[in-house]
């Protein structure tokens, strides 16, 4: 069965450039444009990821943290990885337990790291995955 | 082999200013220092005190002859008194847990009572009204002031005037005891000596009142510029904290496009967009580097300026392990390593230095990433700690082979923004900024960085650390 991959972003050539990476290597890809999209989309099942990719500073400072600690409230065993321009600068802003094992990719997408990282997360249960 | 070391004493600025707790009035933290003050005072009292002891016993007739009521055994009452006082202070300050009942104003105020009931008992045999014993009360009055709030000093000062008007009443009772029992005929002097004695407690209670209101006034000053310091401090954090996440912003937006530049750039290399001929990607290469330098410095930028920012009174010191510290900045620089084709050396004798960890970790990348970049391809780099048990020290040192460095560049490597001709020809992507943000986190740390290199041969940075602990030790 493919896997899905829901990925939020609010650059356009950053969203294009991951579902391209991303579909031509056998995901299905959902890209999202605002966090709110993304967070309505857990309506319909049939689209529910198996990963999420976020971006951290989409609309507000935060939202990208603030929707990662809705969503792994609601669903703990769902990966998410950060995809962000600052990379590990936002580390801090994590509670300590989390910070071991939150995974942070600093733009730009490097197509061979990501299908690694991606393909790394979906093999291995969030509690033993490590960073990145 | 050129040789410079670097050591950076960054001097702890006062950030935190004590909170307020109801009235204003100071904190623990200060009262707890002003306490072990107070029983450091109270030992040299008790030194004058055994002083005036060995006086009484040697030179009697000077002291009668001063004013002063000769009687042997008051002064060894009040040392022991004072002695078993002042011991139980440090004991319910050092070994008691603090509790409602514990707590330093509790501590303060037994001190406070104790040290009115011995100073009237001096008063007392040294002499009430013939010598300036009484004034004495006044520096109990003036810390009361200090220390508590004004309506608590208050209390004290009315204390004070208490006392001393008892013991007056109580010494003029005992007086026109005796001079009924040895004289019936001295109502002339009776007299006078009530008058002086109303006198002297009507002048002294009033000074004592006065000194009270001259005193709390201008501690109501002193509190209320505190108070405005701690607004003030208050703004500036929360200043800082709008600044940084301006900063985090600038960044974002300075990096976002170039990282979607590089994210294009990335497809096409990786063959995403269609084959690319050799001279388009080498001209994407040319692209990319630049970008990337750029990219590197806006976040560098970042990087140092919240290393500068560090506030070495808030910031969280904690034990680290040196070598998973090491160990996982070469996790992250592996990608590197493996592209220039280095072999990194690691020798490491484990410790643990107590600092603030992502610090030390931005340190230590910042270093090992250097090695790497102005390493020749092909070579290796040497990561060795070595531990200096009978100094209680550890050094870290990191070598590599490479270009070296300039011995009259090297004095300047550490300065923000210096440009090395042959360094930016070896690595035209550098952000020039990397041995800054290393000098600003060893400042933050208090390590010392030594520096030996050979143009053309390589160099090592060795990192010293002081006051470290052996993993099994606990910190």
């Amino acid at each position: 069965m493919t896997q899905r991959i829901a990925h939020v972003d609010d650059d356009v050539d950053i969203r294009d450039a991951v579902k391209c990476i991303l579909s031509t290597n056998g995901y299905e890809v959902d890209s999202y444009l605002t966090m709110e999209d993304f967070i309505n989309s857990f309506e319909d099942e049939s689209r529910f990821p198996d990963l999420a990719i976020l971006d951290v500073m989409v609309e507000s400072m935060d939202a990208g943290l603030t929707t990662y600690a809705q969503i792994h409230k609601r669903f703990p065993s769902l990966q998410i990885i950060f995809l962000t321009s600052l990379g590990d600068m936002i580390r801090p802003y994590f509670e300590n337990e989390s910070n071991e094992w939150v995974c942070i990719i600093e733009k730009p997408v490097e197509p061979a790291s990501l299908l690694s990282i991606i393909h790394d997360r979906l093999e291995t249960p969030q509690s033993s995955t490590s960073t990145s | 082999m050129e040789s410079t070391k670097f050591s950076w004493n960054k001097k702890i600025e006062q950030c935190v200013i004590p909170n307020e707790k109801g009235e204003l009035k100071l904190n623990d933290e200060i009262l707890v220092s002003n306490i072990r003050w107070f029983i450091v005072f109270r030992w040299a009292v008790i030194a004058a005190l055994v002083i005036f002891q060995i006086l009484t016993v040697f030179a009697s007739d000077v002291l009668t002859q001063l004013g002063i009521i000769e009687q042997r055994n008051w002064p060894i009452i009040l040392i022991l008194v004072l002695s078993i006082a002042n011991v139980s202070y440090i004991y319910r300050l050092d070994y008691c847990p603090p509790s409602k009942f514990n707590a330093p104003s509790i501590n303060l105020w037994i001190q406070i009572i104790i040290d009115l009931i011995c100073l009237s008992i001096v008063v007392h045999y040294i002499g009430s009204t013939a010598t300036p014993a009484p004034f004495f009360y006044v520096l109990h009055i003036t810390l009361a002031c200090v220390f508590f709030s004004t309506r608590e000093s208050l209390v004290v000062t009315i204390m004070v005037c208490i006392m001393y008007t008892i013991l007056l009443l109580i010494e003029n009772s005992l007086f026109s005891q005796a001079q009924q029992s040895v004289s019936t005929n001295s109502q002339l002097s009776e007299e006078s000596i009530n008058m002086r004695k109303i006198l002297w407690v009507s002048v002294l209670d009033f000074l004592f009142l006065v000194v009270w209101y001259a005193i709390s006034r201008l501690s109501i000053v002193v509190r209320t510029h505190q108070r405005q310091l701690i607004e003030a401090y208050k703004q500036i954090n929360q200043v800082q904290t709008e600044k940084d996440q301006y900063a985090l912003l600038m960044t974002h937006q300075l990096k976002s496009p170039l990282d979607a530049i590089r994210s294009k750039i990335n497809l096409i290399t990786a063959g995403y967009c269609g084959e690319a001929s050799d001279e388009t990607k080498n001209v994407l290469a040319k692209i990319d580097r630049r970008a990337k330098s750029m990219s590197a410095l806006i976040l560098d930028l970042l990087r140092l300026q919240r290393l500068k920012e560090t506030c070495l009174d808030t910031a969280i010191f904690k034990a680290v392990d040196l070598e998973t510290t090491i160990n996982k900045c070469i996790d992250k620089l592996t990608p590197v390593i493996n592209s220039k084709k280095i072999t990194a050396n690691l020798s490491l004798d484990n410790f643990i230095f107590r600092g603030i960890p992502d610090q030390l970790e931005i340190l230590l990348e910042n270093i090992i990433s250097n090695a790497i970049t102005y390493s020749h391809k092909n070579t290796s780099i040497d990561i060795r700690s070595t531990i200096d048990k009978p100094n209680n020290s550890a050094n870290i040192s990191i070598t590599d082979h490479g270009i070296g460095i300039e011995k009259k560049e090297l004095p300047n490597i550490f300065n923000e923004y210096f440009y090395s001709p042959r360094a930016s020809l070896h690595n035209s992507s550098s952000s020039g900024i990397g041995l800054s943000i290393v000098k600003t986190a060893a400042e933050n740390n208090k390590l010392q960085i030594n520096v030996d290199s050979e143009p053309g041969l390589g160099t090592t940075f060795t990192v010293i650390f002081k006051n470290i602990q052996l993993p099994d030790e606990k910190m």
